[in-house]
């Protein structure tokens, strides 16, 4: 950590901003979420402020826990700076800011714990808001709800790198992300067709909505089930995927 | 040399058109890119027209709002600043030197790749806003003479949002780095430009807050005025502000980049 | 009036460089005190260089070569001193400057990647606003100087380094500069294509009349194209003349080769000879590395004491000499100093 520290400090302005960005950033995403539409609405398709701010709290927990364990590593093996990529063509000019920003993987670990610790926060006071009480039953769904979205997020981000060697140059990582993106607010909000693609086709809904909804209470235990059905499926099929994308780049660039 | 020394027309417009063909070649790539930057609006898009419901949120309907963000797509795709690769990158990799060993001014460079980069993404968005426009039935009802002043708002929005961006790539010069700074930036664009919802829509303090800075001006100003939600005389201060963060980016550009060029000539490239 | 085309008087560039300490307490520290160190990359060089002339700039890594090529393209601007290129000063970068100059990197490109190379020169030709009929001369002249017709229309992302060394030249010099700068352009090229680019080199100065400056870390470009050579080590310009003569002064011994008679292919096993070194034997030959002065003694007594079949007296080949000025090895050099900096 002191080694990671001594990095930053040395890029000495940079430090600077990166704490400011991730402070601005973090306002950003409570202020965006939470306090807009809520000045002029009190619900929105049967979410209240409540289950928004629990909404939120998990979209913020999911994405640091991305960053501290997936992100990286899966990134780097499909992202611009891979080896499947380089060579081809040198798109120095046209790099998506978020790969750039990744300036060390330490550094970007010591800023994603921050928001790990806020995500938390938020859903902690999203529970305190008036509303059902937290009982332990909710607490295990909200566990179980967790680890499934993580388990797909974690599939899905194994086939964007598999998509990669077949297809190096498009962005998968990229794409998803700006999908991913649509985990901010519950699917609920979207109109009929988008929430169906959400849940099933690119299955972002299920990484934050259940679980928000398990904390709230309003889960379904049948879309529980099928969520955490859904992710082993996923995840087994991702790794068979990716297993076969890396023998045939192995196979193809000897 | 200034950025704006002795002109060679010629020489830009040579570059832009090839720049273009170059590009045009990674169509999908770019179009990815775009697709990208489209979703954020989009999303909002859908968050306001589920809060609208039937009625009406801060006085606009569901039809509206999907007016409101579907003209912001496009707004935001033409002033969409690239120069932190364009040019920071430029900078950092050495590339800089090229572009000052030629009788041109550096400007017309970063200009080519800003037009030629431009043309390829709007040839993916506009036609998918149109058709996001026939999916979803947007209703958009611009006061008299509101669209040649969204015109021009645009114009000078771009070239604010160009020499903005232009000015803190030019920070290359002095930091390996300035992508936080641009996520910063990216962050207040997102809150204060009219992303996240229209200005006119955002709690008094932080609508205060975002009619003096310079990022409405960038994105958000022009769609409120051809929305018609904006007064004549909101209008008129809106230009004003608008003009007057333009001459300050220009000023800060000149300055940063002669500045920069100083220390380049100084350290080596 | 002689009126040279490069003229440095002078020049000295001394970089400021931060320091950056090691340990985390000095990287705290860092955050508030800047400290530097001053380095000096070029020392008080001077020199001129008339137009027409292949002048070589030679020496190791790190001597200032780099930047002296820097300071005359008018990238850098000096510490002190003054230099006229083709009647400018380089700095100032005017546009009617930077019309008349050149400069080929050997490992950075200025061709437009994905278009065939016809297109990137049209761009060049129009940057530099060179009148069409002249361009399409000019173009055609060197397309077939190079050989290179067949590439102009196909994408430039698929060729071969030397491919793409002939489209950097074309590239530099389509707007006829006067002056070219050459930064080591053979740079991981093979030896035919080096080959090939040399004679292009003199070729195009002899058919042009341009001013070539040329760095290379290939002996065999700087033996081929330049007749004068300038010598710059640690900032500091030593050595300002002939290749030949630097050879002489650097390496001021002759080489031996002795080819032994075959019956006694044993006897090589034993030899010793007073003032002269074996650094070379093999197969019943031998080298013999002698002082000029000693050479006529040690030959005789080389035909004296061993059986020999065959014997040449040679000079060191340039390779070898520059090769040392590479390493740093200037023993030769420290009566030069200061005195030999002319022709």
């Amino acid at each position: 950590m002191a080694a990671s520290a001594q990095g930053d400090l040395a890029y000495r302005a940079n430090f600077a901003i990166s704490l400011l960005h991730s402070l601005l950033n973090l306002g950003a995403g409570v202020a965006g979420v939470l306090a807009l539409p809520w000045s002029q609405v009190s619900a929105i398709n049967g979410w209240d402020r409540r289950g928004l701010l629990a909404l939120l709290g998990v979209y913020l927990v999911v994405s640091a826990l991305r960053g501290l364990g997936l992100g990286p590593s899966l990134d780097a093996l499909a992202g611009m700076d891979g080896e499947v990529w380089s060579g081809r063509l040198d798109f120095t000019l046209l790099r998506p800011v978020n790969t750039q920003f990744l300036a060390s993987f330490r550094q970007w670990r010591l800023f994603t714990l921050t928001d790990l610790a806020l995500g938390l926060g938020v859903i902690g006071a999203a529970l305190a808001q008036p509303g059902e009480a937290l009982t332990a039953g909710r607490l295990l769904a909200f566990v179980v709800a967790l680890a499934a979205g993580m388990a797909i997020l974690y599939a899905a981000l194994l086939a964007c790198a598999a998509l990669t060697f077949w297809s190096p140059g498009f962005m998968f990582t990229w794409l998803f992300d700006g999908i991913f993106q649509m985990a901010r607010y519950p699917v609920g909000i979207y109109p009929g067709w988008l929430r169906l693609a959400l849940t099933w086709i690119v299955p972002v809904g299920l990484m934050t909505t259940v679980p928000a909804q398990a904390l709230t209470g309003d889960l379904a235990p049948g879309l529980l089930i099928a969520s955490t059905g859904l992710a082993f499926g996923l995840v087994l099929a991702a790794s068979v995927f990716f297993r076969v994308a890396l023998r045939q780049y192995a196979s193809a660039s000897s | 040399m200034t950025p704006l020394g002795t002109l060679n027309h010629r020489g830009g417009w040579a570059l832009v058109k090839s720049t273009w063909t170059s590009w045009l070649q990674y169509r999908s790539f770019f179009f990815l890119l775009a697709f990208g930057w489209m979703l954020p609006p989009l999303i909002y898009l859908f968050v306001w027209s589920a809060a609208a419901g039937a009625g009406q949120v801060g006085g606009l309907n569901r039809g509206q709002f999907v007016g409101y963000y579907l003209i912001l797509i496009l707004v935001n795709q033409i002033t969409y600043a690239q120069t932190n690769w364009t040019v920071g990158d430029v900078i950092r990799s050495g590339g800089l030197n090229s572009w000052l060993l030629r009788p041109m001014p550096p400007l017309y460079n970063v200009l080519s790749s800003e037009l030629a980069g431009k043309v390829v993404y709007l040839a993916f968005v506009v036609p998918v806003a149109a058709a996001l426009a026939v999916l979803l039935r947007p209703e958009v009802h611009p006061a008299p003479g509101g669209v040649p002043l969204a015109i021009l708002a645009t114009v000078l929005a771009w070239a604010l949002r160009f020499f903005w961006g232009l000015w803190i790539a030019l920070l290359a010069f002095w930091a390996t780095r300035a992508d936080a700074l641009l996520a910063v930036q990216d962050a207040l664009v997102f809150l204060l430009a009219g992303v996240v919802a229209p200005v006119p829509l955002l709690p008094a303090a932080l609508r205060a807050v975002a009619a003096y800075l310079p990022f409405r001006y960038m994105v958000g100003f022009p769609v409120e005025i051809v929305t018609g939600q904006l007064h004549p005389a909101e209008i008129a201060t809106g230009f004003a502000l608008q003009v007057a963060w333009l001459a300050a980016a220009l000023i800060l550009a000149r300055r940063v980049w002669r500045a920069g060029l100083r220390r380049y000539s100084a350290i080596g490239g | 009036m002689f009126q040279p085309q490069i003229a440095v008087e002078s020049l000295t560039k001394i970089y400021r460089v931060p320091q950056r300490p090691p340990g985390l307490a000095a990287a705290i520290a860092s955050l508030f005190r800047r400290t530097t160190q001053d380095v000096p990359a070029v020392r008080d060089v001077s020199f001129t260089i008339a137009s027409g002339e292949i002048v070589g700039l030679i020496g190791p890594n790190g001597a200032g070569k780099t930047t002296t090529l820097k300071l005359l393209s008018g990238l850098l601007h000096p510490t002190s001193g003054s230099a006229r290129v083709a009647d400018c000063t380089p700095w100032e970068r005017r546009p009617e400057f930077l019309r008349r100059i050149s400069m080929v990197l050997g490992n950075k490109s200025q061709m437009i990647w994905d278009i065939p190379p016809l297109d990137t020169f049209r761009v060049l030709g129009e940057i530099y606003a060179v009148p069409p009929a002249e361009y399409r001369a000019t173009l055609d002249e060197l397309v077939a100087l190079l050989e290179m017709e067949e590439l102009l229309t196909k994408p430039v992302r698929n060729f071969s380094l030397g491919e793409r060394m002939k489209c950097e030249l074309v590239a530099g010099l389509l707007h006829r500069p006067a002056v070219l700068f050459l930064d080591e352009p053979t740079l991981g090229l093979d030896v035919s294509m080096q080959t090939r680019l040399r004679r292009f080199v003199a070729e195009y100065n002899r058919r042009s009349g341009a001013t070539v400056i040329l760095t290379s870390h290939y002996m065999a470009d700087v033996v081929a194209l330049c007749p004068r050579v300038i010598v710059i080590h640690h900032g500091r310009l030593i050595y300002d003349g002939g290749l030949s003569r630097l050879a002489a002064r650097l390496a001021p011994f002759k080489l031996l080769r002795v080819t032994l008679g075959e019956a006694e292919a044993e006897a090589e096993a034993e030899v010793e000879i007073e003032g002269a070194e074996v650094i070379e034997r093999e197969n019943g030959r031998l080298t013999l590395r002698v002082r000029r002065g000693n050479a006529p003694a040690v030959t005789a007594q080389v035909l004296q004491r061993l059986p020999v079949a065959d014997l040449t007296v040679e000079d060191p080949p340039l390779e070898a000499v520059i090769d040392q000025i590479y390493q740093g090895d200037l023993t030769g050099f420290h009566n030069l100093s200061g005195l030999e900096a002319a022709r």
